[in-house]
C-alpha cells in the first residue's frame, strides 16, 4: 500500500518521464529514419508523400525506461511481466515492418507476449463481468493468451489513417485507467500512465498530416501493452468495452474474408481513391467490409473527415465502457442491488 | 446522420456483452450439479459452467454475425 503522497510523485515521475523522452527523441529519430530511407508512400495524400516509419523504437524506449524507474519506486514484479510483454509484441511488429510476414504471424506469435503475464502471475483467477466477479481458474489462462494477440491485432488493423491508432488509444486509456483504479489497484495503474502519456506524446507527431508512422511495430505494442494493463489491472470487460469500434473492425473484415490474411493481401479493395483524394466506399460485393467502408457507404469523405468519425466512435464506446464502470462500482458497493 | 446505424450497432453490441455478463454470472454462476455427493460433483459443475460460458460466447459470436450480415445489406449494398 502506498501513501498518497507517495503514489501522486510516482505519478508524475513516469508519467513526465515516458511524455518527454518520446516527445523529444521523435523528431532526431524522424530525421534517422529519413536520411536511412526508411520510408512509406501515404497514399492518401496529393503527392504522395514519403512518411518515415516505424515509430515503435521511440515508444517502446520512453515506455522501457518509465517502467524501469517505477520498478525501482515500487518493486512490484507486475512491471517486469507488463514490459516482457510489451517488449515481445514490439519485436514481433518490429520484424514484420522490416520483412512482411504472412498472415498468420502477427496473430500467432503474439500469442508468446502472453506467456511473461501467466508465467510471473501478473494475472487474477476472478474475471470481472460488470455484475460480478467470476472464479476461473483454468478458463482464464486462454483467456489471456487470446486476449493478449486479439487487442495487439485489432489495434493494429485500425491503423489505417493518419493518427487513428494513437488518438483511439488515448481515448479508450481513459476509461480503462479509472476502472483499473476502482478495480484493480494503484501500481497497475502506475504501470498504465507511462503508456498514457506516451501516446500523447506521439500522437503530437502521428495525428494528420502525420510526420511519422506507427508501424506495425508500434501499434502491436500499443495494443498488447493495454490488454496486459486490462488483464493485470481486473479491468477486461471495460476494456475491450472501450474498444469496440475497433473490435467491430476486426469482426467485420475476418467474417467478410474467412480467413486470417494482412490487409495487404485483399485483392478487392473496399475503399478507393477519388481523384480529388476523397475516399469512397466500394460497390464491388467481393470487396471486404471494414469500419471504414461503412463509414463511407452514405458518401464520399476526405482523410481528415473518416479520423475524426473514427474518434467519436471511438468516444461513444468509452462512454459506453463509463457507464459500465458506475454500474459495476454501484454493484460492487451495494449502492444497487440485483 | 451518418453514424447513427453505426453508433446503433456498438450499443447493441454493448448490451449484448451486458446480457451475456448477466447470463453467466446469475444463471451459470450458481449452477450446481449432484450427482455422486462427492468432490467430483464439484468438477462436473465446473466443466458444465466452462461449456455453457463458451457456448454463450460462440452464440454472442453467431448472432453479431447475423448483426453485421443484416446491416451490411441494409447500408453498403442499398447504396
Amino acid at each position: 500500500m502506498v501513501y498518497l503522497s507517495d503514489f501522486i510523485i510516482n505519478a508524475v515521475i513516469v508519467s513526465a518521464l515516458s511524455f518527454l523522452i518520446i516527445f523529444l527523441i521523435t523528431p532526431p529519430f524522424i530525421k534517422y529514419l529519413n536520411k536511412k530511407g526508411k520510408t512509406v508512400v501515404d497514399y492518401h495524400k496529393p503527392g504522395k508523400p514519403m512518411i518515415p516509419r516505424p515509430a515503435g523504437p521511440v515508444i517502446l524506449i520512453g515506455i522501457v525506461i518509465a517502467e524501469i524507474i517505477l520498478y525501482l519506486l515500487i518493486l512490484d514484479v507486475k512491471i517486469i511481466s507488463l514490459l516482457l510483454t510489451t517488449i515481445i509484441a514490439f519485436f514481433i511488429g518490429y520484424i514484420d515492418d522490416l520483412k512482411t510476414m504472412p498472415g498468420w504471424f502477427k496473430p500467432v506469435t503474439l500469442i508468446l507476449a502472453a506467456i511473461p503475464i501467466i508465467v510471473l502471475g501478473s494475472h487474477g483467477n476472478y474475471l470481472g463481468l460488470i455484475f460480478d466477479s467470476a472464479f476461473i481458474p483454468l478458463l482464464y489462462i486462454p483467456l489471456i493468451l487470446s486476449m493478449i494477440s486479439i487487442v495487439g491485432n485489432t489495434i493494429n488493423s485500425i491503423d489505417v489513417f493518419n493518427g487513428v491508432a494513437s488518438g483511439f488509444i488515448i481515448i479508450t486509456m481513459i476509461p480503462l485507467l479509472v476502472s483499473v483504479l476502482l478495480f484493480g489497484n494503484t501500481n497497475v495503474f502506475l504501470m498504465g500512465l507511462p503508456l498514457f502519456f506516451g501516446v500523447i506524446a506521439i500522437y503530437h507527431y502521428h495525428k494528420f498530416p502525420s510526420k511519422i508512422f506507427l508501424g506495425d511495430s508500434g501499434t502491436l505494442l500499443l495494443g498488447s501493452m493495454y490488454a496486459a494493463i486490462s488483464i493485470a489491472g481486473n479491468s477486461e470487460i471495460i476494456g475491450v468495452i472501450a474498444l469496440l469500434p475497433a473490435v467491430m473492425n476486426s469482426f467485420l473484415f475476418l467474417s467478410s474474408v474467412k480467413k486470417i490474411v494482412e490487409h495487404r493481401q485483399v485483392k478487392t479493395r473496399p475503399v478507393l481513391l477519388s481523384d480529388d483524394y476523397r475516399l469512397v466506399a466500394s460497390k464491388e460485393s467481393r470487396a471486404p467490409a471494414t469500419l471504414v467502408r461503412l463509414i463511407l457507404a452514405k458518401g464520399p469523405l476526405s482523410e481528415k473527415e473518416i479520423i475524426n468519425r473514427i474518434l467519436i466512435l471511438g468516444t461513444f464506446s468509452s462512454i459506453l465502457s463509463f457507464i459500465s464502470i458506475v454500474i459495476q462500482y454501484s454493484i460492487m458497493k451495494g449502492i444497487i442491488s440485483l | 446522420m451518418r453514424l447513427f446505424g453505426l453508433f446503433a450497432l456498438i450499443l447493441i453490441m454493448w448490451s449484448m456483452i451486458m446480457i451475456v455478463s448477466y447470463f453467466l454470472i446469475f444463471i451459470i454462476g450458481p449452477l450446481h450439479i449432484n450427482m455422486f455427493n462427492n468432490s467430483t460433483d464439484k468438477l462436473i459443475s465446473s466443466i458444465v459452467k466452462a461449456s455453457l460460458a463458451i457456448g454463450l460466447v460462440v452464440v454472442l459470436i453467431l448472432l453479431l454475425g447475423i448483426l453485421k450480415t443484416k446491416y451490411l445489406r441494409k447500408t453498403l449494398l442499398k447504396s
